[in-house]
């Protein structure tokens, strides 16, 4: 396994758990549940404050949107389509800096953090330097 | 010029090669489908599997789980404690409606108070209401401080000033203020992982009574039909008090 396959390997499996935690958070925002929070105890303070939506829509649905576009990338990639969705890596940029906002968020202002936010955050930024490697600094290395 | 010319000399055998390594669209796009199928059925699985070991926690709280024996123990009570007839109602401080009850409720603890006990418990429509979850909890924080109906009247009498800002609970920091409570132990116990598990068995309870609004109403265990206005309500609790004595 050469190491561009490795890193969309890397980027499927990233953009999978991405996926899953982005959904669970989505399903929870549509009930009026609570939500186990294991470590960090602030999940429903995160969660349920405005900075969470987007008019009456929770934010972890772009988040889904998001990691759907880097998998479905690097899925392509992986069946020979190179660089399928020229925008993924925008798109990581993008989610890099609203990573950033949200962190500021639940730090200085809800002075709480959530799981689930926090592993978004976590694979966000993975899936950046990923991509970045792919792209750019890894770039003649890999295509040979 | 030299003639381009294929390696192998043969062009219809590359074109042939080249057609069978280019790659199939239909490989990705299942997989991605696949993909997205499975997360989103683990998500949905994780979301079913949490709800449902909060439920059977509630559910072990009373096994009869019949409506009545539920709703008649737990929760913020008001009126005479030992009344036969006991009127249980589900609120969410950020409910227009309920706090529009709340004062149906003050009249009928003014006139009945001696026969009826109140009972309130929390259920925040949280997808609606942004902000009724951490006004359940600045309630129930009040009252671990013995002020949860001060903190209750408050919160309904000023739902406008904190229904929709992003940082409510520095407003109902400084309710806790007025109400001269130690605003350390407040904001320990607002935040704390005991006071959301409450709010949760609320919720829960109320789900097992099949609460579809709010406010919603259980007077001795039955579901209380809704009223017109206030004459009508009070002749339903009237009623219901009649009956059980």
């Amino acid at each position: 396994m050469n190491k561009e396959t490795t890193i969309h390997w890397l980027l499927v499996v990233a953009s999978f758990i991405g996926m899953i935690d982005s959904a669970y958070i989505g399903f929870i925002s549509l009930t009026d549940t609570l939500i186990p929070c294991g470590l960090t105890l602030g999940c429903d303070k995160v969660l349920s404050s405005p900075y969470s939506h987007l008019g009456n829509v929770s934010i972890s649905w772009i988040g889904l949107l998001f990691y759907l576009l880097v998998a479905s990338n690097s899925i392509f990639g992986l069946s020979g389509f190179r660089q399928a969705f020229k925008i993924t890596l925008a798109a990581s940029t993008l989610a890099f800096l609203i990573t950033l906002y949200l962190l500021y968020i639940q730090i200085f202002i809800l002075k709480a953090f959530c799981d689930y936010c926090l592993l978004s955050a976590f694979l966000v930024i993975l899936i950046l330097g990923l991509q970045l490697k792919l792209n750019f600094w890894g770039k003649t290395e890999l295509s040979i | 010029m030299p003639k381009k010319t294929s390696p192998t000399g043969n062009r219809s055998k590359d074109r042939k090669r080249l057609k069978k390594q280019s790659p199939s669209i239909l490989t990705p796009v299942l997989l991605i489908i696949f993909f997205v199928v499975a997360a989103v059925g683990v998500a949905l699985y994780l979301k079913l599997s949490s709800t449902e070991g909060v439920r059977n926690q509630t559910s072990s709280i009373n096994n009869s789980s019949t409506i009545a024996s539920v709703l008649s123990t737990n929760g913020w009570t008001k009126g005479n404690g030992a009344a036969k007839a006991v009127l249980v109602e589900f609120g969410d401080f950020q409910c227009g409606a309920c706090a529009a009850a709340r004062l149906r409720i003050s009249k009928i603890i003014e006139q009945y108070g001696s026969q009826l006990k109140v009972v309130f418990k929390q259920y925040p429509m949280q997808r609606i209401h942004r902000n009724a979850m951490i006004a359940a909890q600045a309630a129930e924080a009040a009252g671990q401080q013995f002020k949860f109906w001060e903190m209750h009247d408050l919160l309904f009498e000023r739902q406008n000033r904190w229904a929709q800002v992003p940082d409510a609970h520095t407003i109902f920091l400084k309710y806790a203020s007025e109400l001269g409570l130690d605003l350390a132990r407040f904001k320990r116990d607002m935040w704390d992982s005991k006071t959301k598990e409450k709010i949760y068995r609320d919720v829960m309870e109320g789900q097992i009574a099949q609460v579809q609004s709010v406010p919603a109403f259980f007077l001795n265990g039955k579901p209380l039909r809704n009223a017109r206005d206030d004459a009508e309500f009070e002749n339903l609790i009237l009623e219901g008090i009649q009956s059980i004595q």
